[in-house]
């Protein structure tokens, strides 16, 4: 059987039997195309250290157009010059801005616009305000994943409770909680992949016999006359939930990876190990798209307004969040941080290095036509733009033109344009579509212009 | 400034017009709250109460408790500590708006039934005191009894006939899916398919007949989960069950006189620990850093220390003191070790372990004054007023502030001036941050200027002598305070926190945020408590309320 084949069999498809061996990095016979583009996006918080009025440009090139590998390197105080060798794949856009104020708390508010370029709730506020509207993952998911398939909502960091999670929301105020422990994530995904075949075809029949037991009680509950919305929302989100197994190309970490995140399980929330788990988490990802387990998926680097003490040439750094707003404090009192726009820069550069391990990932998939890097897009992007919580500006990096769909290899100014415009275009390249069949040129609010991203579409 | 309003009882929900007309009062007439729903009496019976969910969803720590006692297991298994969590809901837990079962949370859900029946049928013993012993009855009579025992506990209440006869068609069908003795593949099988049920993981309520009035009362059986799940965070035992059989829990005296006694067991500490636990936000002591520089005897295990402390306080208070609000903001009793005695200028009479001790009653009062929750609210160096201001308004006062605004210069550092006197330059009268700081902030955090950043007492900041008076608008007027221990008197005295107190729990209690609808009962609630009704009384009130034992009939969706 031929590796065309098998990845066929993951979209849908039984195989009559089951690949037990370890889906490692390999080089595959399949031509382009045999993986459905999809979309990966990774958030860092607290904005990046940009030009401002009192601030040196630190983060994008200075000169947009045309990206190399040399043109890169040789500005290599610059952030993005992480990604030198990604140079060909590399689409840098500035001039993303959110369209809507925030509600209070501005770390709120750029986490719940970021991918959904809605707007913000009045009620709840401040810190607990909430997205009015789905986030593009979710979309993607929705339109482009097999029924009841999630996207992928992976966490790394430390929770400290201020604002938890702020991206992926199902709808209006539902935001979806993010797995913040690798082995939880990977066990849901691909936990029976070292299962016998028989034991899993066993497996799969005392699931279905279960299942349909379960369905009949829930379309009992379901046929109620008296349900009121959010009752029966619940009941459809829990009916939609329940899947039975399917039995197809079974795919897996090595046992070292596994063992690692077993290890790191109860202490995947502690400080130290964000960037350790961050990696597992990216690991898990990559999987995930090589099997085509879902379309999209999201990484949240840190908390709400990042408190994470990140360490800089080995020593432990204040919080991120203090770092930030250059002074030793969450609120509004304390001493400046010296040179804190300099940590702040590294910080940048500690999520440079993560986002490029993910690209590494992706790009060790070798495909033969191309590796899955080149079939999906990753996406590194922020919920505020810079040291002022600004809401413009806001730094948007994507790597991978989504099988040929996206014009890579250049760095681009749009010059102030809204976020939904970027996040429907990303979407389109995907396949997602508008009301009207076309493609997804009014993902966001609806009171937003419509369009999509035209100088960012090869 | 319309932007904010005085502390108010005032509810997320409430609709846009109520709430306009409660700021404009409020601007007029300081803490004039109270009057929202005030006007409930010649309302209808059915809008007295708000609707709200059927189906609220086992909260992870409801789930493990009731797996527990559905299995009749010595300890909780600990398999949700690698389900996915919920996203936030507020300050408690188990807000039914925000529980769902996700695809990822079915797919926790899903292993955990499967390892879990895997577990019974691995250990006859577990089997024993589950299945009914063969007696020469028969196997399908065996299997009918288990079915008919223990679904009842995991549906919380007699499975109908039906029911039974699907679930021994599935005990029959196990032994062609799982292999081995082919009973204890039925009852693996059925195990699984009890923990997968909605019937287990929702607490479904069901329809009845409204009463005259209109409001539905709950079922038998419907009613002793409530209790259960409110006074012991699981499904009820025997005696509730036999209770909702007998028609005991069909009047307010019946489920009073279950929850007296289910108030007793020490189940009911561990909940009344968990509204303070998260209410106090108890969480954050664990994770605290100060300077060890400064404050060198700030050890890590003081973390768990001061946890230990609190919860030791609050039990204190409620179980042994009878107390409630009040006794809650003034209590003198603390616990102590060796390491907290010093924070507290008091001996450790049992040396490293906790021991019961009365503070100075110049320099402490309640749990205010407590080194968790002034320590939680310190920065790494300095008392923290802002922080600690906040948390007395938002959540002692359930005071409505405005967000803060969104990009705060830094505080100047001046030299040779006290922690408040910096505060209140950028922040106070005369400022931009004026009308939130100025008036409810600021005053309700500088009570607490005699508290260092780990809590312990202090005349002096930097140098200078403390200045810890200030004044509040409560009650309708401004009230003036000379320091925590008046500022926590007035406040076990003012309606206003008292109000606040009855809206988390009511919260707490019936897992759902308070609308407009609770206003009567909490307005009642608050004035009984600010006239010492203690927590177990306020907790029997909840249980008496319509608002427990009936249910308002749904707007059903289109």
């Amino acid at each position: 059987m031929n590796r065309r084949h098998l990845l066929r069999g993951l979209f849908g498809v039984s195989l009559a039997l089951p690949f037990l061996e370890s889906f490692s990095p390999r080089k595959a016979e399949a031509g382009a195309g045999d993986v459905p583009p999809f979309a990966i996006f990774m958030r860092q918080a607290n904005g990046v250290v940009q030009q401002t009025n009192d601030e040196p440009e630190m983060f994008w090139p200075s000169q947009t157009g045309a990206l190399t590998t040399e043109s890169l390197n040789a500005e290599s105080d610059r952030t993005v010059s992480e990604l030198s060798a990604y140079a060909s794949r590399l689409l840098l856009v500035k001039g993303i801005n959110f369209a809507f104020p925030g509600n209070g708390c501005g770390h709120s508010g750029g986490g719940n616009q970021c991918l959904t370029a809605q707007k913000v709730s009045t009620d709840p506020v401040g810190n607990e305000s909430l997205a009015m509207g789905e986030s593009i993952d979710n979309r993607i998911a929705r339109e482009l994943n097999a029924a009841g398939v999630e996207p992928l909502t992976l966490y790394a960091g430390k929770k400290a409770g201020y604002i938890n999670e702020v991206l992926s929301y199902r709808d209006a105020k539902v935001i979806r909680a993010a797995e913040h422990n690798p082995i939880n994530a990977y066990k849901a995904l691909f936990g029976l992949s070292d299962l016998d075949p028989e034991v899993l075809k066993r497996l799969a029949a005392q699931r279905k016999s279960v299942n349909d037991l379960v369905r009949e009680q829930m379309q009992s509950l379901m046929s109620r006359k008296e349900l009121g919305k959010a009752d029966r929302d619940r009941l459809d989100l829990h009916f939609q939930s329940i899947r039975d197994l399917e039995i197809g190309l079974q795919c897996a970490l090595t046992k070292e990876e596994v063992a690692a995140m077993e290890v790191m399980s109860p202490d995947a929330r502690s400080n130290d190990n964000l960037e350790k788990v961050a990696r597992m988490q990216m690991d898990i990802i990559a999987l995930a798209m090589a099997c085509g387990t879902t379309r999209a998926a999201t990484i949240q680097i840190g908390d709400g307004n990042d408190s994470t003490e990140y360490y800089i040439n080995g020593v432990r750094q204040k919080s991120f969040h203090k770092i930030s707003h250059r002074i030793d404090s969450d609120g509004s009192e304390g001493p400046p941080i010296e040179g804190a726009y300099l940590l702040h820069h590294e910080i940048d550069r500690i999520h440079a290095r993560m986002f490029r391990y993910l690209l590494d990932k992706l790009a060790a998939y070798d495909f033969g036509s191309g590796s899955l890097l080149d079939f999906g897009v990753a996406v590194w992007l922020n919920d505020l733009g810079n040291k002022y919580h600004s809401y413009t500006d806001v730094p948007y990096v994507l790597v991978g033109g989504a099988n040929g769909y996206l014009k890579t290899g250049q760095y681009v100014d749009v010059n102030g344009v809204h976020n939904g415009r970027l996040l429907g275009t990303i979407g389109a390249a995907l396949g997602c579509k508008n009301a009207a069949g076309g493609p997804l040129d009014d993902f966001g609010d609806p009171e937003l212009p419509k369009g999509m991203l035209t100088e960012i579409i090869a | 400034m319309e932007t904010f309003s005085a502390p108010s009882s005032v509810m997320r929900r409430i609709p846009t017009l109520l709430r306009a007309g409660a700021l404009v009062l409020a601007c007029l007439l300081p803490a004039c709250v109270g009057t929202i729903g005030g006007s409930s009496e010649d309302q209808a019976a059915v809008q007295s109460i708000p609707e709200r969910s059927a189906f609220p969803r086992l909260t992870h720590a409801q789930w493990e408790n009731s797996v527990r006692d559905v299995l009749r297991l010595e300890a909780r298994p600990g398999f949700s500590a690698s389900f996915t969590g919920d996203p936030l809901g507020g300050v408690f837990d188990n807000n039914e708006a925000v529980l769902s079962v996700t695809p990822n949370l079915w797919a926790d859900y899903q292993r955990a039934a499967e390892e879990l029946a895997a577990l019974v049928v691995s250990d006859p013993a577990k089997v024993d005191a589950l299945v009914p012993a063969d007696e020469g009855q028969g196997n399908e009579a065996r299997a009918r009894a288990f079915i008919e025992t223990v679904g009842k506990r995991a549906y919380r209440r007699p499975l109908t006939g039906q029911e039974v006869d699907k679930l021994v068609a599935l005990f029959n069908e196990a032994p062609s899916l799982i292999e081995g003795d082919p009973f204890l593949a039925g009852v693996e099988h059925v195990l699984s398919a009890f923990f997968q049920s909605p019937h287990f993981i929702y607490r479904v309520e069901g329809t009845r007949e409204p009463r005259p009035d209109g409001l539905i009362p709950l079922g038998a059986y419907e009613r002793a989960s409530r209790l259960s799940y409110l006074l012991w965070n699981t499904m009820p035992d025997d005696v509730l069950f036999e209770a909702a059989a007998a028609g005991e829990l069909d009047t307010k005296e019946g489920l009073r006189t279950h929850a007296e006694r289910m108030l007793a067991d020490p189940q009911a500490r561990d909940v009344v620990l968990a509204f303070h636990r998260q209410l106090f936000d108890w969480r954050k002591f664990e994770d605290l850093y100060k300077d060890p520089a400064v404050f060198p005897e700030f050890v890590p295990e003081i973390g768990k220390d001061l946890v230990r402390e609190a919860e030791l306080f609050v039990e204190d208070v409620v179980f042994e003191q009878e107390g409630g609000l009040t006794e809650l903001l003034t209590s003198r009793t603390a616990f102590v070790n060796d390491r907290l005695a010093g924070i507290y200028e008091v001996d450790a009479p049992n040396g490293a372990e906790f021991g019961k001790v009365e503070l100075d009653a110049e320099k402490r009062s309640g749990i205010l004054t407590r080194a968790g929750f002034l320590a939680a609210n310190g920065t790494a160096r300095a008392s923290d007023p802002i922080h600690r201001g906040v948390f007395v308004n938002l959540r002692v006062l359930c005071a409505r502030l405005p967000p803060p605004p969104n990009n705060v210069p830094p505080l100047p550092p001046v030299e040779g001036k006290t922690t408040r006197e910096i505060v209140a330059s950028h922040t106070g009268k005369g400022t931009c941050g004026a009308s939130c700081h100025g008036t409810l902030i600021n005053p309700a955090g500088f009570a607490f200027e005699n508290y260092d950043a780990i809590g312990r007492y202090r005349s002096e900041d930097n140098g200078f002598p403390v200045d810890a008076a200030d004044a509040y608008p409560l009650g309708g007027g401004m009230v003036n305070f000379s320091d925590a221990n008046t500022w926590s008197q007035l406040l076990a005295e003012s309606r206003e926190a008292n109000e606040c107190f009855a809206k988390n729990w009511l919260e707490f209690a019936y897992g759902r945020d308070a609308v407009v609808e609770d206003a009567k009962l909490i307005a009642t609630l608050g004035e009984a408590s600010r006239t010492g009704m203690s927590v177990k009384e306020l907790l029997l009130e909840l249980i008496s309320s319509d608002a427990f034992s009936t249910r308002r009939p749904v707007e059903v969706a289109p």
